[in-house]
């Protein structure tokens, strides 16, 4: 079994986020959306993982991912270039899965858990293909699976007036290699792009068994701010916190916190998590930090209230003010205009931001 | 549809025809690879193939 992780994209509906880097790295509780998804495979035993890559972002996701090692894997990228579709990113993978079978993964997703028995549920059967779905309480929105009693998918509707089920496809799929012949004769869609729904439907159509696989846990598709934000209360929820850096005597801490080993949660600060603060960033008195933060690294915060909100990191938040529900890009200061004349909000603002004063 | 890689023989990274067709001559996007690779470098039958069929490829 190999892997197929997608990373391209233009991350429209996240920028100013994503004018400087790809949205798949932006940090879900400080690390990058994209390695939980190399940490699910190679928890499912995937270890050979193709990462394909678009027109943005393609060095940043080199550079991060490097050639796997660092993670347990190996990794070969994929160039795609024009987004034309999933079934045209699966297709651009065929001599790299050669005749494996392999999960296809959205980089942007993130789910609770994992891929392991998504897989174990296709290799349990003779399937064409496997799909990952999820209960929705609005499967007129999504393409939306009818299933038979033993699980095997009959059809794929595309956003359905009349949904025979409320079972949403999510980003996450198994192939057998005979969908590369779905793909060859696949047309592209209205929208010009090859649609993946379409590729299964063809195998549905030549007598293959799809299997699928109920999604019980949160999943996440991270492509909007609200998104990262819910991703990041998800994940501060359930993963564990390791608190090694300094809370200094005087400093008020509760529930869990992570805390990388170089930083600091100074004397007079307050802090309630879950919370996740990386290397090198200090909390200051007079701060309060609340639950479902992440602070990136190499960031100071003084006098500033914030909870709910996600700081990616190199920032100055040093304001008297409240900071709720907010994503904070690399390098963005937040600093107090209380002594400034004449009186007002002073702002550089990159286009695209979005901002409720 | 038919869908044409190439992979980069110094480093492996496979590279769409769109992607190649695009530059025609390009340096392998594998970070910190040299090598230059060419649409040329594509089957004959790939590269008429793809001149053919040339708007489907594009978006
Ligand atoms: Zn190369």
């Amino acid at each position: 079994m190999k892997g197929v992780l997608l990373s391209g994209g233009t991350g429209s509906r996240l920028r100013p986020i994503t004018h400087t880097g790809p949205k798949q790295l932006v940090p879900v509780a400080n690390k990058p959306v994209l390695e939980y998804a190399i940490e699910d495979l190679k928890e499912a035993g995937i270890t050979e993982i193709g990462v394909i890559l678009g027109n943005k972002g393609r060095d940043e996701i080199q550079e991060l991912l490097g050639d796997g090692s660092e993670y347990g894997v190996d990794i070969t990228y994929i160039v795609q270039g024009n987004p034309l579709g999933l079934a045209h990113a699966a297709g651009c993978a065929k001599d790299f899965v050669g005749d494996d079978d392999f999960v296809m993964y959205l980089g942007d997703n993130i789910l609770k858990s994992g891929v392991i028995e998504l897989v174990k549920s296709f290799e349990a059967g003779d399937y064409g293909a496997g799909i990952a779905l999820q209960e929705v309480d609005d499967p007129q929105a999504f393409g939306i699976a009818d299933v038979d009693n033993e699980g095997n998918v009959t059809e794929l509707i595309e956003k359905p007036d009349e949904p025979p089920t409320n079972l949403a496809l999510i980003g996450m799929y198994v192939f057998s290699p005979a969908v590369f012949d779905a793909i060859n004769d696949l047309e592209p869609s209205w929208r010009g792009e090859l649609e993946i729904t379409d590729a299964i439907q063809d195998l549905l159509e030549d007598d293959y068994e799809i299997d699928s696989h109920v999604v019980t846990g949160w999943w996440k598709d991270t492509g909007k701010p609200e998104d990262i934000l819910e991703a990041n209360r998800l994940v501060l929820e359930d993963t564990k916190l390791n608190t090694a850096g300094v809370v200094e005597d005087g400093a008020e801490t509760d529930g869990r916190i992570g805390l990388a080993d170089s930083s600091v949660i100074e004397d007079g600060a307050v802090v309630r998590g879950p919370v996740s603060i990386a290397e090198n960033t200090t909390i200051k008195s007079g701060t309060y930090v609340g639950p479902y933060t992440s602070i990136g690294a190499n960031s100071t915060l003084e006098d500033i209230h914030i909870e709910n909100s996600v700081v990616i990191g190199d920032s100055e938040i040093t304001a008297n003010g409240r900071i709720v529900d907010s994503l904070l890009g690399r390098n963005a200061n937040v600093e107090s205009a209380d002594d400034l004349l004449p009186e007002g909000r002073r702002l550089v603002v990159g286009e695209n931001s979005q901002l409720k004063l | 549809m038919r869908i044409i890689t190439h992979t980069c023989p110094a480093c492996g990274t496979v590279v769409a025809a769109n992607e190649l067709e695009k530059n025609r001559v390009m340096k392998c996007p594998g970070l910190g690879c040299q090598e230059v690779l060419r649409f040329e470098h594509l089957p004959e039958d790939a590269r008429e193939h793809f001149l053919e069929n040339r708007d489907r490829y594009q978006i």
